[in-house]
């Protein structure tokens, strides 16, 4: 998606539907459960034709997020702006498709009268049988909604999220209960969302998603945004690269924890013999200069892997150590 | 907003155990009490023959199946797996959910009351003015509002295993004591006392009024609207809380 990695550098570009606005604005919103703040003086911005992805451990606040830019939940203090107006006003508007996690479905009725109802409500609808082509469950339109597997109910429900043409759709964990095969069928269908210049906001558990579509990555923890970035730039920030390797004979474990740009450092038997090699993985913040010191201590390794931390390595290292600065 | 009203229909009318429960059975119900009654004796205090009487009874009885039950269910159910909360994304109103679900039953509760009338004229001779036909069928008709008012209030109020029970004891609580099912003439006197008071006891005797060529009494008028204010009234705001709550 060159055309929505683009926009996220610069956030009008003329592949996007032109918006007046920012697509979704937080200025400074809480929201609290009793004692419990679920949203914490939040303040972000979506850009038109940006893929976002809203990560966080559970609790972490995604679902209210949500819930506040949807106008399903209304903040205690602070600004939720979506298209310049109330989230309502833009539901209304039909600028906004969503499917939520808890979104349930009316039962007793077939998947094709449902999408028909979702297209019948939507201000400016595409045909439903488009619709029901496009989620994939045309072949599914005359079975009853309660006879639905959990994977098709969520087409059903991202059915219900493009019934119209929306500038802006909201997803929450969209690919629960889905198979490897569905999950990524279902990302095809979202790219070409996103390629026609939607913006495009999910929250997901899975971490390999987040990183293989979004742009951007927003990271959540107690209510809070800790990360805002690329992909790339969230797996920098959480510092670090992979290295390991094998060592023969004897190690001078000392040396090894003394080598730069350091930032964890495990040194384990590679083989049974007490006095057998000895596998070291190292999470480094400068790689190159952690491998040159390596040579330098005249040890030769073996297998040497340089690797980069996954999204959800840089995502675990962040939200530790968020909570080991808080307690 | 017509679209959902005409799924919510099209879901009432597939629903067979719905349909036995308000629009046959209690024809049915009709044919076993005052299948043996001749047409000859009088209630006391009504100057009307059992199946007379018993013809508005049971039509009351069907439109109120048809409003209360199908709904207070539904919604119970429909707020607890997200369906309302789904709706909400999109451009209908608030209220459209609940109107919608109202219009529905109005739909569903209209033949309850024909059919029941149907069979009482062609099996028991039942015999009325076509003013009077046409002035039971709108009263009955419109006084189901109130108790499709109070089935939205069970459904915002109770939730998951609750709304059953809660249901029926209000449904057959109300029934029975209403005199939906026998002449309230037949309770003794404490319980007379207390089924005057019952907006279905009200709403029977509308019905029964106008048999008699009456004018439905104004006190049972102002018990059917007090009830309706309270009913609908409880419900909105019932239905803000629970919005709110999201």
């Amino acid at each position: 998606m060159p055309g929505a990695v683009a926009a996220t550098m610069v956030p009008m570009t003329t592949t996007v539907k032109a918006t007046a606005t920012e697509v979704v604005a937080f200025d400074q919103v809480s929201k609290s459960y009793g004692d419990v703040r679920a949203v914490d003086g939040l303040s972000l911005k979506l850009h038109p034709g940006e893929t976002v992805a809203l990560l966080g451990p559970n609790g972490a606040g995604k679902s209210t997020t949500l819930d506040l830019l949807l106008g399903l939940k209304h903040a205690d203090s602070g600004s939720v702006r979506v298209f310049g107006t109330s989230p309502r006003e833009a539901i209304v508007a039909g600028h906004v498709g969503a499917m939520l996690q808890s979104g349930g479905l009316m039962d007793e009725v077939t998947v094709g009268e449902l999408v028909r109802l979702a297209c019948a409500l939507h201000p400016k609808p595409y045909k439903a049988n488009d619709v029901l082509a496009r989620a994939g469950i045309a072949q599914i339109a005359d079975r009853k909604v309660n006879k639905l597997s959990g994977g098709q109910a969520q087409r059903v429900r991202f059915a219900l999220a493009t019934a119209g043409d929306s500038d802006l759709i909201v997803l929450d964990e969209p690919t629960t209960g889905m198979d490897v095969s569905a999950r990524q069928a279902f990302w095809a269908t979202m790219r070409e969302q996103a390629d026609q210049g939607r913006t495009v906001l999910f929250a997901t558990h899975y971490l390999e998603e987040a990183d293989a579509i979004a742009d951007r990555v927003l990271v959540l923890h107690r209510g809070r945004l800790l990360a805002d970035g690329t992909a790339a730039e969230i797996k920098a920030k959480a510092g670090a690269r992979r290295v390991s390797f094998d060592l023969e004979g004897p190690v001078d474990e000392t040396a090894l924890r003394a080598l730069p740009f350091l930032t964890s450092i495990k040194v384990s038997q590679s083989g049974a013999a007490e006095d057998g090699g000895r596998t070291v993985r190292i999470q480094s913040t400068d790689a190159d200069a952690t491998v040159h010191a390596v040579y330098g201590l005249g040890v030769y390794p073996r297998n040497l892997e340089v690797a980069g931390l996954g999204l959800e390595q840089a995502f675990v290292a962040i939200t530790t150590a968020e909570e080991a600065k808080q307690s | 907003m017509n679209a959902l009203i005409k799924l919510e229909l099209a879901r009432a009318l597939r629903n067979r155990k719905f349909l036995f429960f308000s629009v046959i059975y209690p024809s049915v119900l009709f044919l076993l009490i005052a299948g043996q009654a001749d047409s000859k004796t009088r209630i006391d205090g009504t100057g009307l023959t059992l199946p007379t009487y018993m013809m508005v009874s049971m039509a009351s009885f069907g439109a109120l199946t048809a409003v209360l039950m199908g709904n207070s269910e539904r919604i119970a159910k429909e707020r607890e797996s997200g369906w309302v909360r789904q709706l909400r994304l999109t451009t209908l109103p608030g209220r459209g959910y609940v109107l919608a679900k109202t219009a529905s039953a109005a739909v569903v509760s209209l033949p309850s009351i024909v059919v029941v009338f149907v069979v009482a004229a062609a099996v028991k001779d039942v015999r009325l003015e076509a003013w009077q036909w046409l002035a039971l069928t709108g009263a009955i008709w419109a006084g189901s509002l109130v108790f499709a008012a109070l089935g939205v209030a069970i459904g915002y109020l109770a939730s998951g295993d609750a709304v059953r029970p809660i249901t029926m004891i209000t449904y057959f609580g109300l029934s029975m004591l209403g005199g939906l099912w026998m002449p309230s003439s037949t309770f003794p006197q404490w319980l007379q006392d207390i089924a005057e008071w019952l907006p279905t006891h009200a709403y029977a005797a509308m019905g029964q009024a106008i048999e008699q060529s009456q004018v439905p009494h104004a006190r049972d008028v102002t018990i059917l609207a007090v009830f309706f204010v309270l009913f609908a009234g409880g419900a909105a705001w019932l239905y803000r809380k629970d919005t709110l709550k999201a």
